[in-house]
C-alpha cells in the first residue's frame, strides 16, 4: 500500500509521466505480440475452412463451425498418443521428483563419501557423452523402442538436484533433524514424515520443471521410438506439422476414418489449428489455474539455487 | 586393554560406524547414482567409438581401432567451418538478446503502477513457456506461409510482396531468435522480477524525497539490484555457446535455410541417428564437448579472478 502511494506521488513529475507513458505503450505492444498469435489460432480453429484458407481471419472468427474439432476427435492415432503423453508425463514426473528429492536430501547431510557423489554429479553436469554414445548404450541396455525409455530418460537433472539441495539446506533447520533423531527417527522416517510435508514448495517447482519438460519433449520419442503406438503426442504432432509444410493433401491422408477426400482437404485447413488448441490448451489452462501456487516457488527456488 | 591402543582402534571403527549409521542415505542416493552411471557415465565409456569403426556386430569395445580417421574426415570436410560458424553465430546473437530482454521486461514491468495489471501481465508473459517447440514451429509455419499466412497478408496489405520466410536463409536467424524470445523471455524474467520485488520500499521513498525521477530510480536502485543475477546468468550461458537448442532448430530447418541452420546438434542427429554413421558423429560430438568444457573452465577462472565468485 505504502509502495503504491509513493508510486502515485511519482506521477507529479513531468518526466515521470512521459516515462510511464512509454512503459504502458511498450507493454501494450508486448502483450499484443504474446496474445495475438494465441488468439488467432483459437479463432481460426472455430472458423469456416474456406475463410481460413483465403486468410480472411484476422480479428474475429467467421461463420463459426466445429468441423475441425469433429475431424480431430475422430483422429484415433492422436488420442492414442495423447494418452501415451499423459502416461509418460505423470509417471516420469513422479519418478523424477522421487529420485531428485531423495538424492537432494542425502547430499544435504554429512556422511562419509559425500565428496565422491558430489564430484560425479558435477562431472556429468559439465561433460556428457553426447547423443550418439547415449543412444548406443541405451540400445544395448534394451531400452530402444520401449515405454520405459520415455519415463526414465532425463529423470534426473543435476541442475534441479542442486536447487532442491540448496532449498533443503536453507529451509530445514538442523535442530529439527536433531530433535527427530533424539525421538528415534531414522533418515527414512525423517524424510517421509517431516521433510516431504514441509518442502511442498520445492516439490511443486520440480513438478513444473520436470512435467513441462516431459510433456513438451518430442526428441526422445523421435530418437528412441519406432513403434507408432508408443509415440507421445509431441512426436506425432511433429510428423503432422512436417507434412503441413508440404501440402494439405498429405495431411488429409493422415486423418483416418475420413472417406471424402475433397472434404478432408477442406477440413484440414482448420484441423491443424484445432490440433494445436487440443494439444496445448490443457497445459496452458493447468498453468493459469495453478500459477499462484508455483510462481512464488519458482522464485524462491531459483534465487537460492 | 591399554587405553592408548584402544583409542585409535575406536577411531578406525568410527568410520565404519558412520557409514553403517547412515546406510539409509546411501539407499537414498542409489536411484540417482544408478541413473547417472547408466545414462551419463556409461556413454562416456562409449565415446571410444570415436576412435574406432563401430560395427553393431562387434559392439563398442570390439570394433576396429582407426585412430583419428573420423576427426580428420570432419576437420577436412567443408561442413566443419559451416557448423562452427552457424552454431557460434546463432548462440552469440541469442546470448545477447536472451540475456538483455528479460531484464528490460522485469524493469519496465516493475514500473507499472496498477498492481492488478501487473499481476495479470505476469500471468500472461509466462504462458508461452508452456507451449512446446513443436507447436511453436507449427504456428510459425502457418503464420509465415507464403500463400495465406497472416504475416504475408499484412505485408501485401501494405503494398509489399509476399515472402517465403521459411525458405530464405537470411530469415532463419531472426525467426529462430525471435520465436525463442517469444517463448522464454517472460519466463526468464522471473528471477529479475523476484529481485526487484525484494528491494526495500524505503529506498524508493528516500529517492522520491531527494527528487529522483523514475528513470534515475531505475538507474541507481533497480539496475544494481539485478546486475549480480545478470552476471551469473551470463556466465552460465557462456559455457553453452556451442550447445544450441538442437530440437527446435531441427523443427525450423528447411532445404532453403540449411546453409545457416546447420549446427553441430542437427548434423549429429542427421548423420548419426538417421544415417547410422555412429563413429563419425561421435567424433564430432567429442570435439564439441571438449570445446564447451574448455570454455566453461576459462569462464570460470576469469570470473574467479574478477570477483571471487565461481561456479565450481
Amino acid at each position: 500500500m505504502e509502495n503504491h502511494k509513493s508510486k502515485k506521488l511519482e506521477l507529479l513529475l513531468r518526466s515521470d509521466r512521459i516515462y510511464h507513458g512509454c512503459v504502458v505503450a511498450l507493454w501494450v505492444v508486448i502483450l499484443f505480440l504474446i496474445i495475438y498469435p494465441l488468439y488467432l489460432v483459437l479463432i481460426a480453429s472455430v472458423s469456416d475452412p474456406d475463410a481460413v484458407y483465403k486468410g480472411e481471419i484476422m480479428f474475429l472468427p467467421k461463420n463459426i463451425s466445429w468441423m475441425g474439432y469433429e475431424a480431430v476427435f475422430k483422429f484415433g492415432e492422436m488420442w492414442n498418443s495423447y494418452l501415451n503423453s499423459i502416461f509418460y508425463t505423470v509417471l516420469g514426473t513422479m519418478l523424477s521428483i522421487a529420485v531428485t528429492m531423495m538424492a537432494a536430501y542425502a547430499i544435504s547431510r554429512k556422511f562419509p563419501g559425500k565428496w565422491f557423489f558430489n564430484f560425479i554429479f558435477v562431472l556429468v553436469m559439465f561433460f556428457s557423452g553426447g547423443l550418439i554414445p547415449t543412444f548406443l548404450i541405451l540400445r544395448d541396455l534394451g531400452l530402444y523402442n520401449t515405454r520405459a525409455v520415455m519415463i526414465i530418460n532425463g529423470c534426473l537433472s543435476v541442475w534441479n538436484l542442486m536447487i532442491a539441495r540448496t532449498y533443503i539446506q536453507n529451509t530445514m533447520p538442523e535442530e529439527i533433524f536433531e530433535a527427530a533423531q533424539i525421538d528415534g527417527a531414522s533418515h527414512v522416517m525423517y524424510f517421509i514424515c517431516i521433510l516431504l510435508p514441509t518442502c511442498t514448495t520445492i516439490i511443486a517447482v520440480l513438478a513444473v520443471y520436470y512435467g513441462v519438460g516431459k510433456w513438451n519433449d518430442y526428441f526422445t520419442g523421435l530418437v528412441y521410438l519406432r513403434d507408432r503406438k508408443l509415440l507421445p503426442l509431441q512426436t506425432l504432432l511433429r510428423e503432422i506439422l512436417a507434412t503441413l509444410q508440404v501440402s494439405n493433401n498429405d495431411f488429409a491422408m493422415i486423418m483416418d476414418d475420413y472417406a471424402n477426400q475433397a472434404n478432408a482437404i477442406r477440413t484440414a485447413q482448420v484441423a491443424k489449428y484445432c490440433i494445436i488448441v487440443v494439444s496445448t490448451g490443457p497445459a496452458v489452462l493447468l498453468y493459469v489455474l495453478m500459477q499462484k501456487y508455483f510462481v512464488k516457488g519458482v522464485m524462491i527456488g531459483s534465487i537460492k539455487g | 586393554m591399554d587405553i592408548r591402543t584402544a583409542v585409535p582402534n575406536r577411531h578406525r571403527r568410527s568410520l565404519w560406524h558412520k557409514i553403517i549409521l547412515n546406510w539409509q542415505l546411501y539407499l537414498f542416493l542409489l536411484p540417482a547414482f544408478a541413473y547417472v552411471v547408466l545414462f551419463q557415465i556409461a556413454p562416456l565409456y562409449g565415446l571410444q567409438i570415436a576412435f574406432r569403426d563401430y560395427r553393431i556386430a562387434f559392439g563398442i569395445s570390439g570394433s576396429k581401432w582407426v585412430g583419428l580417421k573420423h576427426f580428420n574426415n570432419f576437420f577436412n570436410s567443408f561442413y566443419f567451418t559451416r557448423l562452427f560458424v552457424n552454431t557460434f553465430a546463432l548462440n552469440f546473437l541469442g546470448l545477447f538478446f536472451y540475456s538483455i530482454v528479460p531484464v528490460l521486461l522485469a524493469i519496465t514491468l516493475n514500473s507499472i503502477i496498477n498492481e492488478r495489471a501487473k499481476r495479470i501481465i505476469q500471468t500472461i508473459i509466462y504462458i508461452p513457456h508452456f507451449i512446446s517447440s513443436v507447436v511453436l514451429a507449427g504456428v510459425i509455419y502457418i503464420f509465415f506461409s507464403p500463400e495465406n499466412g497472416i504475416v504475408n497478408k499484412f505485408i501485401v496489405l501494405f503494398g509489399g510482396k509476399s515472402i517465403h520466410f521459411m525458405l530464405k536463409a537470411e530469415c532463419f536467424r531472426p525467426l529462430y531468435i525471435g520465436s525463442t524470445l517469444w517463448q522464454n523471455a517472460g519466463w526468464d524474467s522471473i528471477l529479475y522480477i523476484a529481485a526487484l520485488t525484494s528491494i526495500d520500499v524505503s529506498l524508493y521513498e528516500a529517492a522520491t524525497i531527494d527528487g529522483a525521477t523514475r528513470l534515475q530510480k531505475v538507474r541507481y536502485i533497480e539496475l544494481p539490484a539485478v546486475v549480480p543475477i545478470f552476471t551469473m546468468m551470463l556466465i552460465l550461458s557462456c559455457g553453452r555457446l556451442l550447445g544450441s537448442d538442437t530440437e527446435k532448430i531441427l523443427l525450423l530447418q528447411t532445404a532453403g535455410n540449411s546453409e545457416v541452420s546447420d549446427v553441430f546438434g542437427t548434423y549429429i542427429y542427421k548423420f548419426g541417428i538417421e544415417k547410422s554413421q555412429f563413429s563419425y558423429t561421435t567424433a564430432i560430438g567429442l570435439v564439441l564437448n571438449s570445446i564447451s568444457f574448455v570454455m566453461i573452465l576459462i569462464v570460470n577462472s576469469i570470473t574467479k579472478r574478477m570477483n571471487g565468485t565461481q561456479l565450481f
